[in-house]
């Protein structure tokens, strides 16, 4: 049996839950009470490196579902946890205890473009945007032509106009 | 407010410093020494994330050059991957050699111009000249085969590449890479300049990379054996025969050493792949309307010149992807590293920390 299969059996035994094993890669769904838990053991097992948190905003189904990819610098696989919460009422534990500093800056960047709560996130302060008043930008419902048009174009230049009204 | 009672200062290093590039560390300073440090990013926001949701494979293709100024070919083969893996297509093994080669040589144009830069931030401007003169033998190869000197308009793009290299490009690589060396000869001005001001300056413990997120060659420095192109093995790296470079002191110097390095383990990978190039002519592949992405996900690490770079992308079935996120190793590399490493630090030793870690705005902020 390959490793990840084992490991992810190990997983789904302990929490109950589904995964999918593939070359180096491990997804796992779980719901976001269990997420916290399933991270610290995670992160027991070995994979104390976060690559990346991630955000995808499902409108449709009035969910957000956030992506965590932790890899294992022993193991050499990477596991990517994925947790879905109210796309209106976005609010999630943050993971800043265990994976410490980098999780701090990827949540900071997700709480700015998506606006997710992160409790226990000690400083969500402003990233990229400065001043920011609408809604946060990368949200799917964010129309950022009307934004863009509105803020820039109309104002300036005229001749401007026809791109927005093209729609391109 | 009286002032002679002011005791700390903010100093803003950047966006307009010469040697800082599209991008700002608020210090608040104590005479020379700094106190404390805060990074202010968002001069180079383009919300490629958001864009990319808005335009087909071959817009996304050609929009991935602009994510990395630096190195816009290793970012065009980290989406040209995703959209592979995503649409199961087995690219051509020699077109996968190819993209290696394109891979490699702009990771060595990357590390020379991240010689030039530290060089320029330290007063060692021999270095910067020679370097940047240097880079540009690699961007005739560029030109030469993708048309565009710094921009390759999504030369490495889903399928393959968009045409074979010409001919006469193995000879020029080859002639490239023998100038390239001469770049050694730096070595016995290096020492006297560089030494006094980068060792044991900016030292990066191995027990605080993992924590602060560091990747790549700054893992390397700080001892640890690390590599995506061996770990996590992509196109053809596992069939070639390189090194990973490491130093164990973790300071400014050793960080500039793992780049010098693995410029010679580039070289070598290219003489490789090179000569291993399997015979044949390429297909040129031209933009198709209405290509879908079939449904699913996929998450894709590759190793550029500045750390681990990833995409994971979703697609619901369309021409575009649903959401695209993009991990650029340098969001990590200067928020929170750079902060931990400026706290104490004097204030002459701040460009010679800020380039040790090989910063790159673009990829940063994205």
């Amino acid at each position: 049996m390959s490793k990840e299969k084992a490991l992810v059996e190990k997983i789904e035994r302990k929490f109950g839950v589904k995964g999918k094993a593939e070359r180096k890669r491990i997804w796992i769904n779980i719901r976001k009470e269990n997420m916290i838990d399933l991270c610290r053991y995670l992160k027991e097992l070995g994979f104390e490196h976060l690559s990346a948190i991630s955000v995808t905003d499902f409108i449709k189904r009035g969910k957000y579902e956030l992506v965590y990819v932790v890899w294992s610098y022993h193991d050499n696989i990477a596991i990517i946890v994925k947790s879905e919460i109210e796309r209106e009422k976005p609010v999630i534990s943050s993971v800043t205890e265990i994976w410490k500093e980098s999780a701090q800056i990827h949540e900071r960047e997700l709480h700015e473009l998506f606006g997710v709560e992160f409790e226990g996130n000690a400083d969500l302060s402003e990233l990229f945007l400065e001043n920011w008043k609408e809604s946060p930008p990368f949200r799917k419902d964010f129309n950022w032509r009307e934004y863009v048009g509105k803020k820039y174009y109309y104002k300036q230049d005229e001749k401007e106009k026809i791109y927005l009204e093209a729609g391109i | 407010m009286s002032h002679e009672n002011v005791k700390e200062r903010e100093l803003f290093f950047g966006p307009a410093h010469p040697g800082s590039g599209n991008f700002c560390v608020k210090l608040m300073v104590d005479g020379e020494k700094v106190l404390s440090a805060r990074a202010d990013p968002g001069y180079l926001h383009r919300g490629f994330e958001k864009l990319m949701e808005y335009r087909d494979t071959m817009q996304n293709a050609v929009l991935s050059d602009r994510i990395c100024v630096f190195e816009p070919l290793a970012w065009n083969l980290v989406h040209a991957e995703a959209v592979d893996g995503l649409m199961g297509v087995d690219v051509p093994e020699r077109a996968s050699y190819i993209r290696v080669i394109m891979a490699e040589l702009s990771r060595i144009q990357s590390h020379l111009i991240w010689y030039g830069g530290m060089s320029m931030g330290i007063g060692f401007d021999t270095g910067f000249k020679m370097a940047f003169g240097y880079r540009d033998y690699i961007l005739d190869i560029f030109e030469l085969i993708t048309g565009g000197r710094v921009y390759p308009a999504g030369y490495i793009c889903p399928g393959g590449v968009r045409k074979d290299m010409p001919d006469t490009a193995r000879e020029k690589i080859l002639d490239v890479l023998k100038r390239i060396d001469e770049i050694k000869m730096l070595e016995k001005f290096e020492n006297p300049t560089l030494l006094p001001r980068l060792k044991n300056v900016g030292v990066l413990e191995l027990k605080d990379t993992i924590r602060l997120g560091a990747t790549g060659f700054v893992m390397r420095a700080s001892g640890m054996r690390t590599d995506v192109r061996k770990d996590d093995s992509y196109e053809v790296y596992d069939q070639l025969d390189f090194d990973i470079p490491i130093q164990n002191d973790g300071d400014a110097y050793s960080r500039f050493l793992v780049g010098i390095r693995e410029i010679e383990e580039s070289i070598k990978i290219i003489r490789q792949a090179l000569d291993e190039l399997p015979k044949g002519r390429l297909k040129p592949i031209k933009p198709k309307l209405s290509t879908k992405i079939p449904e699913g996900e996929i998450y894709i690490r590759n190793e550029v010149a500045r750390g681990e770079a990833a995409m994971h992308m979703v697609s619901d079935g369309t021409g575009s992807p649903y959401r695209c996120k993009i991990r650029g190793p340098s969001f990590l590399h200067m928020i929170p590293v750079l902060e931990y490493l400026l706290k104490g630090v004097q204030i002459a030793d701040v460009p010679a920390i800020y380039w040790s870690l090989n910063p790159c705005p673009a990829d940063m902020d994205r």
